[in-house]
């Protein structure tokens, strides 16, 4: 456990071993500050600029400007945001039950700010690659469930309490269909470790020749290319966004969950909202766009060799280039589709999504038994 | 508190007394918060709470899990009681309004009489097996313990469910879908 992320504080405490103040931290220290990096460099902006870029995106698309007046081209507005939501009043409304008010917005933001430890941001930077990395994905973020749900009933609002319980049912009933399209995937890798899966949707090495390429994990076979699409709409139901935000419906709910939240506590929904949409992108990304990878290249060994720094750089643009495309699509699609009824909601789980992915996953397990677990790139190469 | 951490992590804390006794700490917290959480669930009055309090009561035990090694363990355990188990139990609370309103009250003392029954009856053999335990586990040096901490266990595990333990396993499959296709019966439109 942790291999990665200790590796990490290791390098850091050897980096400033010879500085006068930095070279006689202790290494705990160092393995916290790697830690809260993750968080603080990555969560936290990234939940900021979203709004942003949200609601530029929702601007452009209905031919508007949209935020333009803090900074240049609006950039400074989600700083705004923060700040007027740290100044509000600390509203509690009278009859709610103020420990569950309280607790809700930290579940959510714990589950959603946790999973960012074991993403793939580059191949030498990954917050803990978990032997069971994929799977710790799925658990922590289950902890989003409760605390909508325990949120919603919190606020003493009928409202709320209908938002949390869709939003709770919603992510119970899609968290099958996503887990069985990041079944094949494993089949494919025959590992739940993150790092691994991204390491081998590129070149494979064979003894000391770099032999076998494997492309993304999108196009191993015919049935991955229907599981992408699985857990992408899987995955946009269990963040509530639309063609799936029921649970904050504002037509019929007022805004659902978090109608009786504001300032901060607010804002803590909010940014676990966005986290949670670049989770599940980066999952995708991940799974089987190849992660960090280049398509068709091999940084590590080419005609000129790469510092190790230009190597990792360049990975974590890939990584997020493909993420950020991903989470495009989330955002584009909110200006595109209508909102789903509950019984269609369901209905679309339980009898659209969940045949085709189980059916992608026996697809996956009998290609890699007729073709001994060569992807279509393979056979098309002939290797 | 003397612990033996698995060697993953003593990989990822390094050799530092400070981060060990850290770890320590760590285990500890949430030793005592499933403890705490469990008595919590207990007697809290209300069931709403005793539930959330169940949550964070399983959330301790899966960090434990982690202590042991059991990484895979501690997942499954999140999986199933945090996002399976207190979802359910939280909306059938939800849906029964009577069930929140409730003023549950502890019986401890009504519990007594049972309890002594059982003990006396399986106690003898509760305390034979548990010595039995400490006793293996003490037979078990810390480096041999290290090494099946570094294994890839879900590779066991997927293993040892398909191989010796097969038809345990199809058992408790066929349960599941049993009780699968009778919610569903129960549930059905009139």
């Amino acid at each position: 456990m942790g291999s990665h992320s200790a590796a990490f504080a290791h390098s850091l405490q050897g980096w400033t071993a010879g500085l006068p103040i930095l070279g006689a931290t202790p290494l705990w220290i160092w393995a916290f500050l790697s830690a809260l990096l993750v968080i603080f460099l990555l969560a936290l902006p990234f939940g900021g600029i979203a709004t942003y870029v949200e609601r530029k995106v929702a601007a452009d698309i209905q031919d508007r400007i949209g935020p333009n007046r803090v900074g240049p081209i609006g950039l400074l507005q989600f700083f705004a945001d923060a700040v007027k939501m740290l100044a509000k009043e600390d509203f509690i409304p009278r009859g709610a039950d103020k420990f569950l008010y309280n607790l809700a917005p930290v579940l959510v933001v714990v589950g959603a700010c946790g999973a960012f430890a074991v993403l793939p941001l580059a191949k030498a930077l990954v917050g803990a690659d978990l032997n069971i990395g994929i799977f710790y994905l799925v658990a922590v973020t289950t902890l989003i469930a409760p605390g909508m749900l325990l949120g919603s009933w919190g606020s003493q609002n009928k409202w709320s309490l209908l938002g949390g319980l869709r939003g709770a049912a919603q992510i119970v009933s899609y968290e099958i269909p996503v887990a069985l399209s990041i079944l094949p995937v494993v089949l494919i890798s025959g590992t739940l470790q993150i790092g691994s899966i991204v390491e081998q949707q590129g070149w494979v090495w064979q003894g000391e020749m770099m032999k076998n390429y494997h492309f993304w994990n999108m196009f191993h076979n015919p049935f991955t290319m229907f599981s992408v699409f699985i857990l992408f709409v899987g995955g946009l139901a269990e963040t509530n966004r639309i063609p799936f935000d029921l649970p904050e419906a504002e037509s019929e709910l007022v805004s659902g969950f978090n109608t009786e939240f504001s300032g901060m506590r607010f804002g803590l929904y909010a940014l676990g909202e966005f986290c949670d949409v670049f989770v599940m992108s980066a999952m995708v990304t991940a799974l089987y766009l190849g992660g960090w990878q280049v398509p068709f290249l091999n940084l590590e060994n080419m005609w000129v060799t790469l510092p190790s720094g230009l190597i990792a750089i360049i990975h974590f643009s890939m990584f997020m280039a493909k993420t950020l495309f991903v989470v495009f699509i989330v955002m584009w699609l909110r200006w595109t589709l209508p909102r789903l009824r509950v019984d269609q909601l369901m209905g679309f789980c339980w009898k659209g999504l969940m045949p085709i992915a189980f059916f992608n996953v026996i697809g996956t397990a009998l290609w890699m038994w007729i073709f001994h677990g060569k992807s279509m790139m393979q056979l098309v190469m002939g290797q | 508190m003397d612990v033996d951490f698995p060697r993953e992590i003593h990989d990822a804390i390094g050799d530092g007394a400070i981060m060990e006794n850290g770890m320590k700490l760590v285990l500890l917290l949430a030793q005592v918060m499933t403890l705490v959480s469990a008595l919590v669930v207990v007697l809290h009055p209300n069931i709403l709470y005793a539930t959330i309090f169940l949550l964070f009561s399983f959330l301790g035990v899966a960090v434990m899990f982690v202590f042991a090694g059991a990484d895979f363990l501690a997942g499954a355990q999140v999986i199933v009681y945090v996002g399976g188990v207190t979802i359910l139990v939280l909306f059938a609370i939800m849906l029964t309004q009577w069930l929140y309103e409730a003023k549950l009250k502890t019986t401890l003392m009504k519990g007594l009489i049972p309890f002594i029954v059982v003990m006396g009856a399986l106690g003898p053999i509760l305390i034979k097996e548990t010595l039995k335990l400490s006793d293996s586990v003490s037979a078990t040096p810390p480096e041999k313990m290290g090494e099946f901490a570094a294994l890839a266990k879900t590779q066991l595990i997927g293993q040892a469910l398909l191989g010796n333990y097969l038809l345990p396993f199809e058992a408790i499959t066929i349960l599941l879908l049993g009780a699968l296709v009778g919610a569903v019966w129960l549930a059905r439109p009139e």
